[in-house]
């Protein structure tokens, strides 16, 4: 007889407490079904302020221009161009969790990856603003198509690297969002059939495009999942790819460096996670979910984090090296007098990056910081500012000295129209992700079903006899070789 | 029945082992008659050029079958367990593999012909501006202690994980002493790591192989030179589970063990090729002289053969055959698959270290490959003496279960 489902105990329990499927269904369901607190409506109002002063500072943009903004002749890219890679990056966590980690069969994804994937469908609706609104006359948008037209015919650049950042991030962008609704089909028909409200019914009946749960459907559900993570793990490598390229193709000192694909997408995860914690570290207490997202949860997450940070450290260093080994001056230059230099006018920058990014996260070698959920929080802040400041140097910092002296430019700062727009953007991401956790059970019912009687804490308690199995009998008795 | 716990090495392997490594060591005397002792110092750096290129791969590729133990050690993975001492026996070679490899790069290093390593010739760096300026790191003090420092701790740590997996084979463990188990390997591998990390993911590359053509420099380099050693070590470690299982062993490995090494490799051959492209596509959109020089021998001088070949063995035949689920699952195709891999990446060294050394013309092949020979040999006699020192399944481990109920 070949056993199917079996885990060693000594893995922790990815549910907590004495559930059943019924159980499970209440407590992801129950929050979507109830009136939301009063702390959510404070957040919602807060960042739907947050979206206005967006859409101020954007009208203000396109209304008067880009010279709205501080960009000056050598830095072009500023913050736009920051906050476009920031949340980028941030959008790759979610991808990684569905679809990488689905590969690799981690069952822990199961807690975390619809609000993941509901995370980077956000992040990268925020990320697309930047580089639309950048362009100036936006009208003008649609230019970024290449289909044949009648301006001349005038075709797009396929050399330029800012093209493919076009068709990266809408790939990326529609199979995202099609794995995440997908993976919504059967959690919307569960609420739909759970529905007392007439509204309620028609909203989720729509939405689950009639979900019946028949064999039939879950099996074209599973092979669609499969196809979809298929398509989706090059994707998470290849969008920051991309995005690194708009770099590191050129030739301009701190750019043009050939680490820089994996460094990015290492960097896009280590990102992504934080983000991921610092949502996730407040949704599971809010809605109460703290027997789902365990503490093992978010212990196993911020090893990603460390292993990631180092990753990234390691290619700092790396660049950091190869710039004085490689002999060329002006690369030279602009990694010891543009970022190393704490004196130079950007110096500082540096070592935030550095601190947030390679220092900090070393705390997680300690498993007591790692369940720590206060330090877990903080951390994920300070990753999140450390990696936006990653950005910021990577890009201003290569570009404010031009090659002459004479084309040195002021000291850039920001406009309030710019960080306006930033925090517009904050205010899209938490708008939708308050909508989201409103009308969406923030975790996947069905997965945690799906692993439940192997990982949960009541039925793993149940598998002793298993556990305590000489383990030549258990060979004998499970094993299930098919014969060289 | 009971586990076949204990391996015996067959006769005919053994004469096959002896054989190889026989074929290798008349390789490098023919080699060394023909090139070695030349007056030329060209010819003769031709015979530690392939040396160096043999001894450092096939390091590099032992050394990865303790990173796979490790990384997936921290991963909690647990379908390896039912095959986990194969890789133990194959990082079992580490120690050895390394002592010719300190031998031979110290001896490149410290002789008067330094065709391979410019840098170390002294009189020459005071005249070179460049090397001059590298002369901090490209130096013959740092790198003889810090090759030695680096083979040490390898061998240090790998024999340390595969101890502790021994110390699983005494009795079952109960929980509480599965976590302590889990706890300890963790904290050796984590510290196994960090040492690849500072190694072969950064420092080690730069200095025994980039060095080599020593006014270059590529930052990926080290990335990409760990991406080709570890998809030839997860073949490398394949082809043991297959032979064993050909030979009535690892009763509880199975084709779906089998199918997950396969996803292994297919997965990390493309990621090779994602970090092949990379570098190279960086290289070649941004046309700076002093980084195409690198190239120019390999795409579009002699070696231009070559350049393509390992592209179309290392990433087009892995992408296209080994993409069907049944073609992973199959011993023959697998099997072939792990030696072409292996040998597509010896290719793949080939290229980076001869066109340095042979600039005019790519040497004739023949030497090269019967040194190869000679080291697979040596490394299946290593291989199966490790194994024949453990028994071949740690049924104690917390995971082992796991792994056989495994299903991909």
């Amino acid at each position: 007889m070949a056993l199917l489902r079996y885990e060693s105990q000594v893995r922790a329990p990815l549910v907590d407490g004495t559930k059943d499927y019924h159980q499970v269904t209440e407590d992801i369901c129950g929050p979507v079904e109830a009136s939301p607190s009063r702390l959510w409506w404070i957040g919602f109002i807060i960042s739907v302020g947050l979206l206005i002063f967006g859409i101020i500072s954007v009208t203000m943009e396109v209304t008067y221009g880009v010279g709205q903004w501080n960009l000056n002749k050598t830095v072009g890219w500023g913050w736009d161009i920051t906050n476009f890679v920031w949340w980028v990056g941030i959008g790759h966590a979610g991808t990684l969790i569905s679809a990488i980690l689905l590969l690799f069969r981690q069952g822990w994804r199961t807690g975390v990856n619809r609000a993941a994937e509901a995370m980077t469908i956000f992040a990268v609706m925020c990320a697309g603003q930047f580089p639309i609104w950048h362009m100036g006359r936006v009208w003008d948008a649609f230019f970024v198509l290449p289909y044949p037209n009648t301006r001349g015919p005038l075709w797009v650049n396929f050399n330029s690297p800012l093209l493919w950042d076009v068709f990266a991030i809408s790939t990326y962008f529609t199979v995202s969002l099609l794995f995440w609704y997908s993976g919504l089909l059967p959690d919307l028909a569960t609420l739909r059939d759970r529905a007392k409200l007439k509204w309620r019914k028609m909203f989720y009946g729509v939405a689950s495009f009639g979900w019946t749960g028949s064999t039939k459907h879950w099996q074209r559900h599973e092979a669609l999942s499969l196809v979809l993570a298929g398509l989706s793990t090059p994707l998470v490598l290849s969008v920051h790819t991309i995005v690194s390229f708009d770099f590191a193709t050129s030739v301009v000192p701190g750019w043009h460096t050939t680490i820089f694909p994996p460094y990015f997408v290492a960097g896009a995860i280590f990102s992504g996670f934080a983000m991921v914690q610092t949502l996730l570290v407040v949704t599971r207490k809010v809605l109460k979910l703290e027997e789902y997202i365990t503490i093992e949860h978010i212990d196993v997450m911020n090893k990603v984090i460390v292993l990631t940070g180092s990753i990234v450290g390691i290619a700092y260093l790396t660049e950091l090296f190869i710039a004085w080994y490689g002999a060329n001056g002006y690369e030279w230059y602009a990694f010891k007098e543009n970022r190393v230099n704490i004196n130079s006018p950007l110096g500082w920058s540096y070592y935030i990056m550095m601190g947030c990014n390679v220092l900090s996260p070393q705390i997680f070698w300690f498993r007591k910081m790692r369940r720590s959920i206060t330090v877990t929080f903080f951390m994920s802040i300070l990753v999140n500012i450390g990696m936006w400041f990653e950005r910021f140097v990577i890009i201003v910092t290569s570009v404010y000295r031009d090659y002459l002296p004479s084309a040195w430019s002021t000291y850039y700062r920001p406009t309030i129209w710019e960080v306006g727009f930033f925090m517009g953007t904050f205010g899209l991401f938490f708008t939708c992700y308050f909508l989201f956790s409103k009308y969406f059970p923030v975790i996947a019912v069905a997965e945690i079903k799906h692993i439940l009687k192997r990982s949960g804490e009541s039925y793993k308690e149940k598998m002793d006899t298993l556990e305590q199995e000489d383990p030549e009998q258990f060979g004998q008795e499970h094993s299930h070789d098919h014969g060289a | 029945m009971a586990i076949r716990e204990h391996f015996e090495i067959p006769k005919r392997f053994n004469t096959w082992s002896f054989a190889l490594m026989g074929l290798g060591l008349i390789s490098i005397v023919l080699l060394y008659i023909t090139h070695g002792s030349s007056k030329d110092p060209h010819e003769s750096a031709r015979f530690w050029a392939s040396l160096l290129q043999n001894s450092v791969y096939f390091l590099l590729v032992v050394n990865a079958a303790m990173f796979f133990i490790c990384a997936t050690t921290l991963a909690w993975g647990g379908w390896q367990m039912s095959f986990r001492r194969v890789s133990e026996a194959v990082s079992a070679a580490v120690p050895v593999m390394g002592v010719i490899g300190v031998v031979i790069l110290l001896a490149i290093v410290f002789s008067d012909n330094h065709t391979i390593y410019h840098w170390a010739d002294t009189e020459h760096v005071q005249h070179d501006e460049i090397l001059n300026h590298k002369k901090g790191f490209l130096n013959k003090g740092f790198f003889t202690a810090w090759t030695l420092l680096t083979v040490v701790l390898w061998s240090v740590l790998g024999w340390k994980m595969r101890n502790l997996s021994r110390q699983s084979d005494g009795k079952q463990m109960s929980v509480e002493e599965g976590k302590k188990y889990m706890w300890k390997n963790t904290v050796w591998s984590a510290l196994y790591l960090v040492v690849f990390a500072l190694t072969v993911m950064s420092t080690i590359p730069w200095l025994w192989l980039m060095s080599i053509d020593a006014h270059w420099y590529s930052t990926m380099y080290s990335w990409y030179t760990f991406a080709s050693t570890f998809v030839a070590g997860v073949a490398l470690i394949t082809l043991f589970v297959v032979y064993l299982k050909n030979n009535g062993y690892l009763e509880y490995t199975n084709e779906e063990h089998l199918h997950d090494l396969g996803k292994f490799m297919f997965a990390f051959s493309i990621f090779w090729t994602y970090l092949w492209f990379s570098q190279y596509m960086l290289i070649w959109y941004a046309n700076i002289p002093e980084e195409t020089k690198y190239f120019e021998p390999r795409v579009q001088g002699p070696y231009k053969g070559i350049f393509f070949l390992n592209i179309i063995i290392n990433f087009i035949a892995p992408l296209l055959i080994l993409m069907k689920r049944d073609s992973k699952r199959n011993y023959t195709t697998i099997t072939f698959m792990a030696v072409l891999i292996i040998f597509g990446h010896w290719l793949d060294f080939f290229q980076m270290v001869h066109p340095a050394v042979s600039t005019d013309h790519v040497p004739m092949m023949l030497y090269d490959l019967g040194i190869a020979l000679g080291f697979v040999g040596l490394i299946m006699f290593l291989t199966a003496k490790a194994l024949t020192k453990a028994p071949l399944v740690p049924k104690n481990h917390p995971f082992f279960k796991e792994s056989v109920i495994h299903h991909t």
